[in-house]
C-alpha cells in the first residue's frame, strides 16, 4: 500500500477527465442539434448563414468548457478514497454548475436573436383611438 | 401600414426635441414629422379633436392614436425601442407608462426649460446648434 499523500488524485483526475471531456461533447451536440432548429426559423432564407451561426456557437461552447474544466482540475487533499470521492464530486459539482449557467446564457443568446426577428414583424401594442378615412397623398413626403 | 405621421407641437421645445430625436433614428417605416399647427395638418387631420393639444400619430390607412398611446406608437416604431413599447403596454408598466406620458405631455413647457435656451418665434422652436432640417 502507497502512503504517498497523493495516492489517490490520479484516479480522481482520471475519472474526472473521463466525465468532463464526454459531458462537454454530449452538451455541446445537444446544443448544435436544438439550437439548429432556432436559428433556421431566425435566419429564415439563409440557411448557410444560420449553419456558420450554429458551428460557432459550438466552438466558442467548447472553448469556454474544456478551457474551464482544465482550469479547475487540480486538486488538494486525496489521501483517503473517501475524501478522494469528496473532491471528485466537488470538482464535477462546480463544472456542472458552471456548464448550467453556459447554457442557459446560451439558450437566452438564442432567445435574444428569436425575439428581434419577430418583433419587427408585431403590430402596434394598442389599437388606434380613432379611425379616419385613408387618404392618397399626392407627393411622397420629403425624408426628414 | 406602410408610414406614421406624427404630429408634434412645433411652438414646444421638447417635442421639437423629441422631433429631431425621432428623425435621426433608425425606424421600422417611413415617419412623417408634420408640425400640428401647420396648414397641412389642419387641413388633413382637422376633424381628430386634440390637435395641437396632444401629440397624435395617424397611419396612412387611417389609423389614428392619441396622447400616451400615440407615445407608445412612436416608441413602437423605431428599431431600439419597439421592446419598450411592448414592455410599457404591458399589464405591469401600462398605468404607470400612461401617467408618466400624460405628466410628460401636460408639463411639456416647463420641462423644455431644463434643456437650456431655446428660440420659440412665429409658432415654430429652434434648437441652437441644432443641424438644420427641413420638415413639410
Amino acid at each position: 500500500m502507497e502512503t504517498d499523500a497523493s495516492s489517490f488524485l490520479v484516479p480522481v483526475y482520471v475519472a474526472y477527465a473521463a466525465i468532463a471531456v464526454p459531458l462537454t461533447i454530449g452538451l455541446a451536440r445537444t446544443l448544435f442539434k436544438h439550437g439548429a432548429v432556432f436559428l433556421e426559423d431566425v435566419f429564415d432564407g439563409k440557411p448557410k448563414l444560420a449553419d456558420a451561426v450554429n458551428r460557432l456557437l459550438v466552438v466558442g461552447f467548447y472553448l469556454l468548457n474544456l478551457g474551464y474544466a482544465a482550469l479547475i482540475m487540480k486538486a488538494e487533499g486525496g489521501r483517503s478514497v473517501v475524501e478522494a470521492v469528496e473532491v471528485l464530486a466537488w470538482k464535477l459539482g462546480a463544472l456542472l454548475l458552471s456548464l448550467g449557467v453556459v447554457h442557459f446564457f446560451n439558450l437566452y443568446v438564442f432567445y435574444r436573436i428569436r425575439r428581434r426577428t419577430q418583433i419587427a414583424l408585431l403590430p402596434p401594442p394598442i389599437a388606434p383611438q380613432m379611425r379616419i378615412p385613408p387618404r392618397e397623398y399626392a407627393s411622397a413626403f420629403p425624408a426628414p | 401600414m406602410n408610414r406614421l405621421t406624427i404630429l408634434y407641437d412645433a411652438t414646444c421645445a421638447l417635442c421639437v426635441r423629441c422631433r429631431d430625436f425621432l428623425a435621426q433614428s433608425h425606424a421600422y417605416l417611413p415617419l412623417e414629422l408634420l408640425a400640428s399647427q401647420a396648414p397641412a395638418a389642419r387641413e388633413r387631420y382637422g376633424e381628430v379633436p386634440w390637435l395641437g393639444e396632444e401629440l397624435v400619430v395617424a397611419s396612412d390607412d387611417g389609423d389614428v392614436w392619441i396622447g400616451p398611446a400615440a407615445f407608445l406608437v412612436c416608441l413602437w416604431a423605431l428599431r431600439d425601442y419597439r421592446e419598450w413599447s411592448f414592455r410599457l403596454s404591458g399589464d405591469v408598466f401600462a398605468p404607470l407608462a400612461e401617467r408618466f406620458f400624460v405628466a410628460l405631455s401636460s408639463n411639456r413647457r416647463s420641462i423644455a426649460r431644463f434643456f437650456g435656451p431655446v428660440r420659440c418665434e412665429d409658432g415654430a422652436c429652434e434648437i441652437p446648434h441644432a443641424p438644420r432640417r427641413m420638415y413639410r
